[in-house]
């Protein structure tokens, strides 16, 4: 096993992605939005809106600044990695780190979260309370024509 | 053939690497043997496409990742030298996978695979071999294409057992030396001697030479070697040479001290291949400990166990060398013949080379049992019952490595030293 | 304000809700980031070393996969400090940290098993189901010691 000993870099920050799934705002109205009170925290621009990378309250500061820009599509998450980071970076692995696809994933129904979040936030005490006792179906367990095609079949 | 400088593209398709704290040991070997490991890029649409067309229901999302990236490379989609597929030991659902992608792959490209169960003990040291062949079979396919031996060459195999050298001339053997090994360097110098006596030739004679075994780099420097190269391909290679099998496909079974070897050659170059055993149980080296358990030597074993039918009545299980020493020693207990317990000890090493093993390559006739091991003809005829076939010996066998190595080095002749 | 295990732990949405109504979100990030950020021996990429899969022994036998140990050894810790959790058991889509279906059911049952709120639902399928959802979890961190009301 080898045994180089490790320096790590940006010790004590953290970094947060910010997704925008949006019809009104841009990944470049994020991080233009997010460059204009950076006041010296690292902004990466990227495809889906931006990385920020600062001290905990400096990145609470300028997340609290977007989340109002489109607060119902605006997305945003911890990250282990600030951004641009050798070991997962995708020019660096020829391929996208694995969590990218799961991002994906999340975001396809990304519309979906955010009627959800545009709906409650009209929503008094006892109208949430209500919304959130309502059941969320359980998915069919077989395609509707799956069972078509084996009654199909068998006769 | 890609250039010297660029690096061989190794595809990673493995699940649990990052976790069990081994990345870093398979980049690293890697690099070690010029390969670059890289990440088959696929999107989200390709996973769910990839993994429902291939019909396998696993359910870890980093399998179905796996398979995805198999089929991307498979189908042209992104281009890879070779691939990597690895997976948690002791993990089922893993394992299931990662046989059916190495399967799926031989079954469907040209591309050489290797597949490795980890844990969190695997270092570079052990993936370097397997990399270095892998990378070796992708990148140096003029080196493999070679047929016939020319002017004078000699290899030398530094075995974890035993130390061997041969020279050859113009398609000859002409000069054979054997020693086990001790101090790695001065077996080495001790061999060479002992071929040049028998081949009445000076060092200053030989015109090229390639070292392999455990101590290939070690040897390799002393020597200024031209070919310092990994025993799978080199086996291989003098297997199907001295076999006469180097057209068409065959099986290369190398039983040795420390850990076999189970190759798949086609038209002479290695395909897939297996390195490995769990414990020195499936080795060499628990006959080893039955001859100097019945007080034989090894040289007579093979003899001993021919007088047995083939002891398969004979309780043993090598599984692990410490409990298959002790049903070694019950089974001479319990009143067993002492042919029958080596017949025996023969058997049970056959059947651990088949269960870890040979379920990983595709066995193709002529199969051939190369390696100090394979002159024990217990082991070859368990090994043949094993597998339904007449397993082929080849003369020199035990000199496989530096059958191959001396062969591979007539390329290098006249060559710059190290290329 | 109470620490949230979110699981799938690797999720954007649970960990933008939590957040955003006023509670910490516990997940992958928060470990990887407590990784790369120690000094120790260098091990690229998450500077997960042999022996993090011998610290998730505490959770997982040696007869389990080093892989299974290896992330145990990252959610462990965070299942211990958890105070509630909200569980989306169908992280079918979820790579990575959250790659392994076995780490997954044990992580699961380790959530379900410890006392404390928790909220178990799966993703919306339809924009009325997102209505649901979002109130799912939005009356759940309510209802959390500090929520937003």
């Amino acid at each position: 096993m080898s045994q180089k000993p490790y320096v790590p870099e940006y010790v004590g920050t953290v970094t947060k992605y910010v997704f925008v799934d949006s019809p009104n705002t841009t990944p470049q109205d994020v991080a233009a939005a997010a460059y204009e009170i950076a006041k010296g925290v690292m902004i990466k621009e990227t495809c889906f809106g931006c990385q920020i990378t600062g001290l905990p309250e400096d990145v609470d500061r300028i997340i609290a600044h977007l989340r109002v820009l489109d607060p119902y599509r605006i997305f945003i998450k911890d990250r282990g990695f600030p951004p641009g980071d050798a070991r997962r970076c995708r020019a660096d692995l020829g391929g996208a780190r694995p969590g990218y696809l799961g991002h994906e994933f999340e975001m396809q129904l990304a519309r979906y979260f955010s009627y959800g979040l545009e709906q409650t936030d009209k929503m008094s005490a006892a109208e949430l309370k209500k919304a959130a006792g309502e059941i969320l179906p359980e998915p069919e367990a077989i395609d509707a024509e799956i069972i078509e095609q084996i009654i199909a079949e068998d006769k | 053939m890609k250039s010297k400088d660029q690096p061989v593209r190794i595809a990673q398709i493995t699940c649990g690497a990052e976790y069990s704290g081994i990345q870093n040991e398979i980049t690293s070997a890697a690099e070690q043997v010029g390969a670059k490991m890289f990440y088959p890029d696929v999107i989200l649409k390709d996973v769910k496409t990839a993994y429902k067309d291939f019909g396998l229901p696993v359910k870890s999302p980093d399998l179905k990742l796996a398979i995805a990236r198999a089929k991307a490379i498979v189908e042209g989609r992104i281009e890879a030298d070779g691939i990597f597929i690895a997976s948690c030991f002791r993990c089922a659902e893993a394992a299931i996978v990662r046989n059916e992608l190495r399967r799926y792959i031989i079954e469907n490209s040209h591309i050489p695979v290797v597949s490795y169960s980890f844990n969190e003990r695997t270092g570079a040291s052990t993936l370097l071999t397997r990399l270095e062949a892998l990378s070796t079979i992708a990148k140096r396919r003029d080196l493999m294409a070679r047929e016939v031996q020319e002017g004078i060459t000699m290899g030398v195999d530094s075995g974890s057992s035993t130390t061997k050298c041969v020279i050859m001339q113009d398609n000859e053997i002409i000069g054979t030396g054997w020693r086990p090994t001790t101090e790695v360097l001065k077996s080495a110098d001790d061999v060479i001697e002992l071929a040049l006596e028998e081949s009445g030739l000076k060092r200053s004679d030989i015109e090229a030479v390639a070292t392999t075994g455990y101590g290939r780099f070690l040897v390799g420097d002393h020597l200024k070697a031209d070919l310092i190269q990994e025993e799978l391909t080199v086996n291989s290679k003098g297997a199907v040479y001295l076999a006469n099998a180097q057209k068409g496909f065959a099986t290369v079974i190398d039983i040795g001290g420390m850990d076999n070897k189970a190759i798949s050659v086609n038209d002479g170059i290695p395909g897939s291949f297996t390195m490995g055993g769990i414990c020195a149980g499936a080795s060499g080296r628990f006959l080893e400990m039955t001859s100097k358990r019945l007080g034989v030597d090894i040289t007579e074993l093979g003899a001993l166990s021919m007088k047995s039918e083939g002891g398969e009545g004979v309780p043993m299980n090598s599984y692990c060398i410490v409990f298959g020493t002790q049903s070694l020693v019950n089974a001479l207990a319990s009143g067993y013949k002492r042919e029958d317990v080596a017949a025996a000890a023969c058997h049970s090493v056959a059947q651990q080379v088949y269960e870890q093993q040979l379920q990983e390559v595709d066995i193709k006739e002529p199969v051939i049992m190369v390696g100090g091991s394979s002159l024990i003809q217990g082991l070859v005829r368990a090994m043949g019952r094993m597998l339904n076939t007449e397993v082929v010996v080849p003369h020199h066998s035990q000199y496989i490595g530096s059958v191959g190595g001396a062969l591979l080095a007539s390329g290098f002749i006249g060559k710059n030293k190290g290329e | 304000m109470v620490k949230v295990f979110i699981y799938p732990a690797t999720s954007l949405i649970l960990s933008d809700l939590v957040a955003r109504f006023g509670h910490e979100p516990l997940g992958s990030a928060v470990k990887i980031r407590e990784h790369i950020q120690s000094p120790g021996f260098d091990s690229p990429p998450i500077q997960m070393t042999s022996e993090d899969p011998q610290k998730g022994l505490k959770w997982a036998a040696v007869e389990v996969p080093s892989g299974i140990r290896g992330r145990m050894s990252l959610y462990g810790p965070l299942v211990e400090q958890a105070e509630a959790a909200i569980i989306i058991d169908e992280p079918d889509l979820s790579f990575g940290c959250m790659g392994c279906a076995r780490t997954n059911e044990l992580l699961a049952f380790m959530l379900r098993e410890k006392d404390m709120p928790k909220l178990e639902l799966r993703y919306p399928a339809s924009k009325e189901e997102g209505v649901t959802f979002v109130a799912k979890i939005k009356q759940f961190l309510s209802e959390l010691p500090g929520g937003t009301k």
